[in-house]
């Protein structure tokens, strides 16, 4: 299929839903063109919008990822959320207890914690599904809850920042730090992270043999099996993978946005991960590209309820009519 | 004495999607009588038969019954009409008890107790009269498959039916359960029931019918009474000009000649002892011995469940014997795994392929190298070098006439039958020193199961040799070099080509060893 | 003593949004209809049957305007996966998203961005006359509100129906087999469109509870995965109705207690005792897992004319 054709149906969809939501907009008495311009512009009116953007790009895309990779091989990971917290917990904890070290000490360390922390929170329910068949959806939302009770934990402990009325621990060591790519407004180099970890899941599904094991698993697993494929290990590593990703999402929150944990930085990006690969349809080609357009529109609704006083949950309504019709467009052409 | 039917369907049609199934078929059936559906896979028999009962929606054309035009919308309405069905695949909820299954869909009548002391009164006394005994308290996985037949019939009985329609009723019985079948079914006309008789086996056909229809690629080629039907006239009917009679396998009357097997060459298989234990506890092969020299065609023969499956499942390396030895030209391999395996030049065509060996989500590319995608010449191990399987894909495409776009093509879009080629495709496309198969004709139309046998029997002048599992004793007969029975997980007895009786192997498929 | 009584008071007042929920999902189940979107169902059920009760000052109709709000929730699950044939869980997710959005869109649309939101008064005390008299027992179990006899009257109810029933067999064997139950003229269609709409009422219901029985009013965060937790219970109930009853309670008490052991200032640091209910959760699933019969045809779609290839 040519790109075009690819992309017709997410434009109708887009399209689709904005009008859906404009009729609301409108019914409600406010400005639907400034309303429009406001959620598709302002990220590209300002640098600092533009930079805005590609900061909720990064865990956007990460997140959803981490949904993805364990969808090709047909299991479903909702536990982005804990993995992520997990990893950043890790990476705040290994910032903090080696600040003194050197930035080309520091640093790495730090990253390397936060990923393991993420797979590690990503092992436990893949081991679960392995060695006693439980579901995957269970036990990552589960464990997602666990992750609140630790980063409670955490935010008000030992390493508590006392002048924060929030729970929030102390800065991380400078070495920790990603370095920047612009100072004015701040980007840091979190973004070539991600960049290169989306493009390498995406050279690993399409083109080694462990990628096609992967894709072979999600798509039939008792063939796969019958094969000589090894499918149980394919889902415990698709899980570890995702807990990585994840888990490098919430290093990079830390190390790159907030210098420190604080409680509640995973936001929303859970759902928006979620929402961003099913629209993608899997396809780990399409989530970063999906995952901008996300990102300009979460920028967007945050200045419209800012200055139109529309709530910012219009806009997550859009993003759920964009599925749905996404989806739909399927059903329309399989007829 | 020309009597008035009591069903007919007149001018058929249905398409799914991109396929015509039936084209304008025409069917009638005189009460009293059994009247046989015969042809090949994919001819269209099954489809007209759901149709009837309400399964599948028709395009156009008309249902009559007793000359009134009647509209069937589902299951419910061909029963209300007394038209009864069992299915190839027996459609039986596992977890409930033979009385549930039978009773499911009916009114009960202490229907908020569910108390079914009734109703088993009734089953009973079906059970008696028509020789159908079934324990009704036990859940439907506690059987074995013949006696689930007989729930699936005893289901159909229940409902006072006028037409009942048997799916392949045979695929799964001993020649003497045949035997005992057709009876049965005899019985029941005595009882005024008239009978539809789908198959594609010709000599089923003419030993229990009396009339015959032949269907052809969706469209009727001919309606027989039995005194004027051949075996000659049916195969002409059944596949017209499409396979060449006299070169072909399936029909050959010759018995083929065991070829020269050196018998002193070493064997390409050897199972010494082999025994399974499965997960429940239960020894699904016991003891098994044999060995295979190069070139030769072994069939293992036996009633569906008997160990079939473990079996090849050993062999290949997919599940590890419990005890035993299996080997390998002469390698141990009893603790090998399948990948292995494949590259040690196994090939496998498993019995569920749909199920078992396809990926409806992916390309045909990437169905073509499943199993071979570890290995040269489609991979190095960790990168997979698509430009070389892309040309072997097409190439396998035209050798094997897959009827699709192209590499890329989602598997989920093509067509039954294409699916089966390509399965086929990938089996014969590694050169192997052993291939396993099991039921590897299953569901093919006659060209094509035609094709598959002439690819074995090249195997063997490549002195490659086959393990042919089967539930069709008719094709390993025609086939093989010797047959091994299997029961209860057992090798009863293996008999050589001049050896071959079908009813003596039908006593060892039914457990009754041969006397020393 | 007088202590245990307001603590078991508690524990069965708090089961009812699991209860109601996991029921909910096991009757979808039941026919195969896996659904995933209770978070979103219960959500939307809190925020409409807060609203609307506020609206006619009566809890009762918020209540059903919440198990509306529900049913529409299940007639779209059911169209877009039985009909339409789409996958349940994408389908599932889907709507659990657009849960979320309205949920808390309405009330902002409604009650406007306020910071003392308007309260509507909890759920009333039903007394069941002489039993609630008996000591001990008496007020735990039979001076409840109105819901919690419902819950506990709609798994005894749900329990009689699936198994001692013709439709209850009928309906099963949708989910078993459904192949199997269509070609006996059962109606798979229905029973499926039935479970679902029924089943997403009460996931509703149980979210509609939430604000009138704990705060007396709606905020953002109130469901607190307890929409996810529904769907491990139902797996942990082994998808039948009078173990779910048992093993909600058995939740909830682990949940009180964690509450209890904050309240009393146990040396642990209370963030353990949160974990605890989840990680019992896991724990217990492990342990029944082995025997948990999940029906055969969950989570997938049946098309009658799908060829068997």
């Amino acid at each position: 299929m040519t790109i075009a054709r690819k992309i017709t149906p997410y434009m109708i969809a887009i399209v689709a839903s904005f009008a859906a939501a404009g009729i609301f907009i409108a019914a409600m008495g406010f400005d639907v063109g400034r309303a429009y311009s406001t959620i598709l512009g302002t990220s590209f009116r300002t640098p600092n919008g533009f930079i805005q953007t590609l900061l909720k790009f990064i865990p956007l895309t990460l997140l959803a990822l981490a949904f993805t990779v364990p969808l090709t091989a047909g299991k479903f990971n909702i536990g982005g959320e804990g993995q992520m917290i997990m990893g950043a917990i890790a990476a705040s904890a290994a910032g903090i207890m080696f600040a003194h070290l050197p930035f080309y000490l520091l640093l790495p360390l730090v990253i390397l914690a936060g990923v393991i922390a993420g797979a590690l929170w990503g092992l436990v329910p893949a081991w679960l599904l392995y060695r006693f068949g439980l579901h995957e959806i269970l036990t990552t939302v589960l464990l997602n809850f666990v992750s609140f009770a630790v980063i409670d934990l955490v935010a008000t402990g030992p390493w508590r920042d006392p002048a924060a009325g929030h729970p929030t621990t102390i800065p991380i060591g400078e070495g920790g730090f990603l370095p920047m790519l612009v100072s004015n407004p701040p980007l840091h180099s979190g973004l070539i992270l991600a960049v290169v970890v989306a493009a390498g899941i995406y050279v690993y599904t399409t083109r080694t043999t462990s990628g096609y094991e992967l894709v072979a698993s999600g798509a039939n697993p008792r063939a796969a099996q019958v094969y000589g494929i090894n499918v149980k290990r394919m889902f415990v590593f698709s899980l570890v993978l995702a807990g990585a990703l994840a888990g490098l999402a919430g290093v990079i929150e830390v190390a790159g946005v907030q210098h420190r944990l604080i409680e509640g930085m995973q936001s929303n990006f859970l759902v928006l991960g979620l929402i961003i690969g099913l629209i993608a349809k899997g396809d780990n080609l399409a989530v970063p590209f999906v995952a901008l357009f996300i990102a300009v529109l979460e920028v967007g609704a945050s200045a419209m309820q800012r200055t139109m006083m529309i709530p910012v949950q219009m806009v997550f309504i859009v993003e759920a009519l964009v599925l749905l019709f996404v989806l739909l467009s399927d059903v329309v052409r399989r007829r | 004495m020309e009597k008035e039917p009591i069903l007919e369907l007149k001018e058929i049609c249905k398409t799914f999607t991109k396929t015509i199934a039936l084209d304008g078929v025409s069917f009638s059936l005189v009460p009293g009588e059994i009247h046989g559906l015969l042809g090949g896979n994919g001819a269209g028999k099954t489809t007209l038969m759901n149709i009837l009962y309400g399964l599948y929606r028709k395009d156009s054309g008309e249902i009559e019954l007793k000359g009134n035009k009647i509209d069937i919308h589902g299951p419910r309405d061909a029963i209300g009409y007394g038209i009864s069905m069992v299915h190839q695949h027996y459609l039986q909820i596992s977890n409930y008890t033979v009385i549930e299954n039978i009773v499911l869909g009916t009114d009960i009548d202490k229907r908020y107790t569910m108390k079914l002391d009734s109703e088993a009164a009734r089953v009973t006394e079906l059970c008696d009269r028509f020789g159908l005994q079934v324990d009704l308290n036990v859940t439907i996985d506690t059987l074995p498959i013949g006696t689930r037949q007989k729930v699936e019939i005893l289901k159909a009985l229940y409902r006072r039916i006028k037409i009942l329609i048997l799916d392949e009723p045979t695929t799964n019985l001993t020649p003497q359960e045949v035997d005992s079948l057709f009876d049965s079914l005899r019985v029941m006309v005595d009882y005024g029931m008239s009978i539809v008789f789908i198959t594609h086996k010709l000599r089923e056909v003419l030993s229990v019918c009396d009339r015959i229809t032949v269907l052809r690629e969706g469209r009727n080629v001919t309606t027989l009474e039995r005194s004027q039907a051949s075996e000659e006239v049916l195969v002409r009917a059944m596949v017209g000009d499409q396979v060449n009679i006299e070169s072909s396998v399936y029909f050959a009357r010759d018995t083929q000649q065991g070829s020269e097997l050196e018998s002193d060459a070493k064997p390409v298989l050897a199972l010494q002892s082999v025994g399974l234990i499965s997960k429940d506890g239960i020894a699904r092969l016991k003891d098994v011995t044999f060995q295979m020299r190069p070139g030769e065609i072994f069939g293992i023969s036996g009633v569906a469940g008997n160990g079939q499956r473990e079996l090849a499942e050993c062999v290949t390396g997919i599940i590890p014997p419990t005890s035993g030895q299996i080997t390998l030209n002469g390698k141990d391999v009893t603790q090998t795994t399948i990948n292995e395996l494949l590259k040690l030049g196994i090939t496998y065509i498993p019995e569920d392929r749909l199920h078992d060996g396809f990926l409806p989500k992916g390309s045909v590319a990437q169905n073509l190298i499943l199993g071979y995608h570890r290995q040269p010449p489609y991979s190095d191990g960790r990168f997979i070098d698509w430009k070389t399987v892309y040309q072997r894909a097409n190439s396998l495409i035209r050798e094997y006439n897959i009827k699709t776009t192209g590499p890329d093509a989602p598997g989920g879009n093509l067509s039954g039958g294409n699916i089966q080629r390509v399965m086929i495709a990938r089996a014969f496309s590694m050169p192997s020193s052993l291939m396993v198969a099991h039921n590897p004709t299953r569901g093919l139309d006659i060209r094509s199961m035609d094709f598959v046998y002439q690819k074995i029997l090249e195997r063997k002048k490549q002195t490659n040799a086959t393990l042919l599992i089967s539930e069709d004793l008719d094709e390993l007969l025609l086939m093989c070099d010797r047959i091994a029975v299997i029961y209860r997980g057992e090798i009863l007895g293996i008999l050589e080509r001049s050896q071959f009786d079908k009813y003596a192997i039908g006593r060892l498929m039914s457990g009754i060893k041969a006397e020393e | 003593m007088e202590q245990l009584v307001t603590f078991l008071r508690l524990v069965l007042l708090s089961m009812v949004p699991f209860v109601l929920a996991s029921q909910g999902t096991m009757l979808g189940g039941r026919t195969g209809v896996f659904n995933v979107a209770q978070e979103g169902i219960m959500l939307v059920g809190a925020s409409l049957g807060f609203l609307i009760s506020y609206q006619f000052g009566n809890n009762f109709v918020g209540i059903l305007a919440a198990m509306v709000s529900g049913a529409i929730f299940g007639l779209l699950l059911a169209y877009f996966t039985t009909t339409l044939k789409m996958n349940q869980f994408v389908i599932g997710l889907s709507l659990f998203f657009i849960g979320v959005g309205l949920s808390s869109l309405i009330p902002k649309l409604v009650i406007g961005i306020t910071l003392s939101p308007p309260l509507i008064p909890t759920l009333p005390e039903v007394s069941i006359p002489l039993l609630s008299q008996i000591p001990i027992l008496g007020p735990i179990l039979f001076k409840q509100n109105g819901v919690v006899y419902f819950a506990v009257l709609l798994s005894i109810g749900l329990w009689y129906y699936l198994y001692r029933t013709q439709n209850g067999l009928e309906l099963r064997a949708v989910g078993e087999n459904p192949m199997a139950a269509d070609s006996l003229g059962v109606n798979t269609v229905r029973a499926r469109y039935l479970t679902a709409i029924i089943g997403s009422a009460l996931i509703a219901m149980a979210g509609a509870y939430l604000p009138m029985v704990y705060t007396g009013t709606f905020t953002e965060g109130m469901v607190r995965g307890r929409g996810w937790l529904a769907i491990a219970l139902t797996f942990f109930g082994g998808w039948s109705p009078l173990m779910i009853l048992t093993g909600s309670l058995f939740f909830a008490g682990v949940e009180a207690l964690a509450f209890r052991a904050q309240v009393i200032g146990l040396a642990v640091p209370y963030q353990y005792l949160l974990m605890v209910p989840y990680l019992a959760t896991i724990l217990i699933m492990i342990l029944t897992f082995r025997k948990a019969r999940v029906p055969g045809f969950l989570g997938q779609n049946y098309d009658r004319e799908k060829r068997n290839l």
